[in-house]
């Protein structure tokens, strides 16, 4: 008999919902966190979107400590001395759900709370070393030297998964899998922050920026998002770019985003709390390790379930999903008393089914076209040169537009079929 | 003959979250989460080791409200064997003299203690003075500011340190000790014992279990009057480097924020 019938490693948003699925449906769970508490060594903020908690915790969005709903949109393009932006402000925003900015190490303490209160053994402060195998069978965990026993364990060690790749339970990472995300906390006044952005003091934006204009052609995506009180913000940088060229330094790179005129005046004055650096997921669907094997499943961002392409990064609101149905799994395991690989195996059809995967697979490759030259470069520059041209009043009488485009390519030295072929990238991708 | 031994600790605010607030001059601890106040956590160290060396029991003590129950855990996960909470709702607002008292009680419900040990000072309001209370209160010998621990049949020889030197004392059980912090590295909890902590679970006394009247502890009976506290105003810090080979700029920003007094 094990001890356990699940143990949960990592109590980001994948364990903890993964925890509170099992424990509501009396299921014996043991939930290791190597943070205390829990959470507290989480990159302090981001957007959930979509609303998966529902299901697990009914009402979330009320009890959980968010900061703000999103109802303001926006992808901005950066150039060297210009920004192009688009903001949707949608009163349909409020009809469905978007998403909620919230600063995780609060957020996720809740959620290890809630997993605590529905009945698992909430462990914090100890970093679980390895899995104890037994036949070829995960039978739980090893940690000094103890092994202690569960049917299934769940592994949701986050975007760098040292038990299960140590272990052999999944393969390693490849530089292609991951980026470099490093994120600011600037605190402002609430009042400060709804005025430039144009909101009420529940409402908050989210954006994504392009950042074609870095030094050395460096590869990475920008994003900015409203707490009540603060602002974070943050680049994920490519991780082939870092590795191929050590005179790039991620901060510097940070810097040169916080500098850009259009970011600078939206965190001015603001006092900066927090700086981090943490592994971004952004592999993919053709990138997905096994996720499933024999007494074991890997759950969030240790699966690779995130989602982040140079302009966007999701891995929450995944991570939540792909927790939920390895619980799913393990109760469905428990009742068959059936804990081997192909019993597991409903776990990855579960994902297949649902719009984790569903995802990954419809921007399969997306990749190609967000970190490409079309959506960080040549769109920016012709955008700008068209743009500006048309707003600026130098005593010339003004250019027809198709004339403008022209002269603008031709100064940024695109070619007409260059355009064309990135185009029919980003429209096939999308 | 295996030693009675009891480490008391309190759950502080963790220091780098804690302001005062400018209106009521009381420290907003809101935002702050909490840690075992880091003497403390030096404290169950040196017991850990003098149990590990001449056999005994360690009992940690807390007197708090339940919120702590969590901190004691941990504590028995590092390998303490029980923990109690002394938990009641009249010791609210006591200053250093009847947590003394409170805690002096429940060490003489525990029965015969050999060695109490206790962190030098809180990182929060940083009096010093429970040990030394608990101490008189129990009538027990004292060592303040001690670094290790041996004991020699029925004494505890303690290293004490200071500024100037370190002096070895040979007192008497029962004693207590404060320990210094940073005086050792703490050992992690490991799973196996955190496991078994939280099933164990933390023992909880009230006043009348360890034979305390109310109106003995509380506000009106802590001679202590908090008249005010001044915040000091926050100083943003300008960070400027300035390298050695510009000597003559650093003597003037050291000149100019009068760190040094200027030559002719
Ligand atoms: C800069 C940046 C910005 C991001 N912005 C967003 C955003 O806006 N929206 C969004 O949806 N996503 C965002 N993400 C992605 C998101 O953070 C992740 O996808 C998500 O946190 C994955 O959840 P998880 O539970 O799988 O892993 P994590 O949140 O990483 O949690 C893993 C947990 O496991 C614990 N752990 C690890 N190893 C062990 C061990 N051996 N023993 C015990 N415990 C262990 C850790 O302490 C941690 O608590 C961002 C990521 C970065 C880096
Ligand atoms: C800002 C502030 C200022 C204060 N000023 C005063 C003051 O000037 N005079 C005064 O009498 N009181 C004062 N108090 C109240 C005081 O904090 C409490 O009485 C407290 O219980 C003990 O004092 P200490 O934190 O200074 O502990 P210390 O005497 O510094 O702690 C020594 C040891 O005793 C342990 N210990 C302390 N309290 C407990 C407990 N409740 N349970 C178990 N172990 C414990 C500590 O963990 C430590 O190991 C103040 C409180 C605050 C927040």
């Amino acid at each position: 008999m094990s001890e356990f019938d699940v143990i949960v490693v990592g109590a980001g948003p994948a364990g903890s919902s993964a925890a509170i699925k099992l424990a509501s449906e009396k299921m014996n769970v043991l939930l290791v966190d190597r943070a205390d508490p829990p959470g507290s060594k989480n990159i302090s903020g981001g957007v959930l979107w979509g609303n998966d908690l529902e299901k697990i915790v009914p009402n979330w969005n009320k009890m959980a400590p968010v900061e703000r709903y999103i109802t303001s949109k926006g992808v901005g393009f950066l150039t060297k001395d210009s920004s192009i932006d688009v903001n949707i402000k949608s009163r349909k925003f409020l009809q469905g759900v978007t998403g909620y900015s919230v600063l995780r190490v609060k957020f996720d303490q809740f959620l290890a709370k809630r997993a605590e209160s529905a009945g698992a053994m909430l462990v914090s402060g100890v970093t679980v070393e390895n899995l104890a195998f037994k036949d070829g069978k995960v039978i739980g965990v090893v940690q000094e030297g103890d092994t202690i026993t569960a049917d299934t364990v769940i592994l949701a060690e986050g975007a760098n998964p040292r038990v299960a790749i140590d272990s052999g339970a999944r393969r390693p990472i490849a530089d292609q899998d991951v980026a470099i995300g490093i994120k600011e906390v600037v605190k402002l006044p609430e009042a400060t922050i709804n005025e430039r952005f144009g909101l009420t003091s529940k409402e908050g934006f989210a954006g994504e920026y392009a950042l074609g204009f870095l030094e050395d052609g460096v590869e990475a995506g920008g994003f900015l998002y409203t707490n009540r009180e603060s602002i974070s913000l943050g680049v994920v940088i490519n991780m082939g770019h870092l590795r191929a060229d050590d005179k790039t330094y991620s901060f510097d790179i940070m810097d040169q985003f916080t500098d850009h005129p259009s970011i600078a005046s939206l965190i001015e004055n603001g006092k900066l709390s927090e700086y981090s650096a943490h592994l971004v997921v952004e592999g993919g669907y053709n990138s997905f390790p096994k996720q499933y094997g024999n007494g074991y499943m890997i759950v969030g961002d240790a699966a690779g379930l995130s989602f982040s392409n140079g302009l966007m990064i999701q891995g929450m609101n995944y991570a939540i999903a792909s927790g939920i149905l390895a619980a799913e799994t393990a109760i469905e395991a428990k009742k068959s008393s059936d804990f081997s690989e192909k019993s597991l195996s409903r776990y990855k059809e579960k994902l297949m089914e649902s719009f984790v995967a569903k995802d990954a697979y419809n921007f399969k490759g997306i990749e190609e076209v967000t970190w490409g030259k079309l959506a960080h470069k040549i769109m920016p520059s012709l955008m700008e040169d068209v743009l500006v041209n048309m707003f600026l009043t130098d005593g010339t009488p003004k250019k027809h537009l198709t004339e403008l485009i022209r002269k603008a390519m031709k100064e940024n030295n695109v070619k007409s079929s260059d355009l064309l072929m990135e185009g029919y990238k980003m429209i096939r991708r999308m | 003959m295996a030693l009675e031994l009891v480490v008391i600790t309190k759950i502080v605010p963790d220091g780098s979250e804690v302001f005062i607030d400018p209106v009521n001059l009381t420290l907003n601890r809101s935002l702050a989460t909490n840690v075992i106040n880091p003497a403390d956590e030096n404290a169950l160290e040196l017991a850990l080791q003098v149990k590990a060396r001449y056999g005994g029991r360690i009992t940690v003590l807390s007197m708090t409200p339940p919120f702590a129950i969590p901190y004691l855990e941990e504590c028995v996960g590092r390998g303490a064997d029980r923990a109690i909470l002394l938990s009641d709702k009249a010791v609210a607002g006591s200053d250093t003299y009847p947590t003394s008292l409170a805690i002096a009680a429940a060490i003489k419900h525990i029965g015969k203690v050999d060695i109490v040990f206790a962190g030098e000072k809180t990182s929060d309001s940083s009096t010093g003075h429970v040990g030394p209370g608990v101490a008189e209160f129990l009538d027990a010998e004292l060592a303040s500011y001690v670094s290790s621990v041996e004991y020699d049949d029925g004494y505890v020889i303690a290293t004490r340190e200071f500024e100037e030197g370190t002096e070895v004392v040979r007192i008497p059980t029962p004693a207590v000790v404060t320990v210094l912090t940073n005086s050792n590295n703490p050992r992690k909890a490991s799973l196996r014992r955190k496991i078994d902590a939280i099933r164990q679970g933390v023992i909880v006394w009230d006043l009348k279990e360890v034979g305390l009247p109310p109106d003995a502890v509380g506000l009106r009976n802590s001679p202590t009057i908090v008249k005010r506290m001044i915040p000091f105003p926050r100083r943003d810090r300008k960070g400027e480097k300035i390298t050695t080979d510009n000597i003559a700029k650093l003597v003037d920003v050291f000149e100019q924020n009068k760190l040094i007094k200027g030559g002719e």
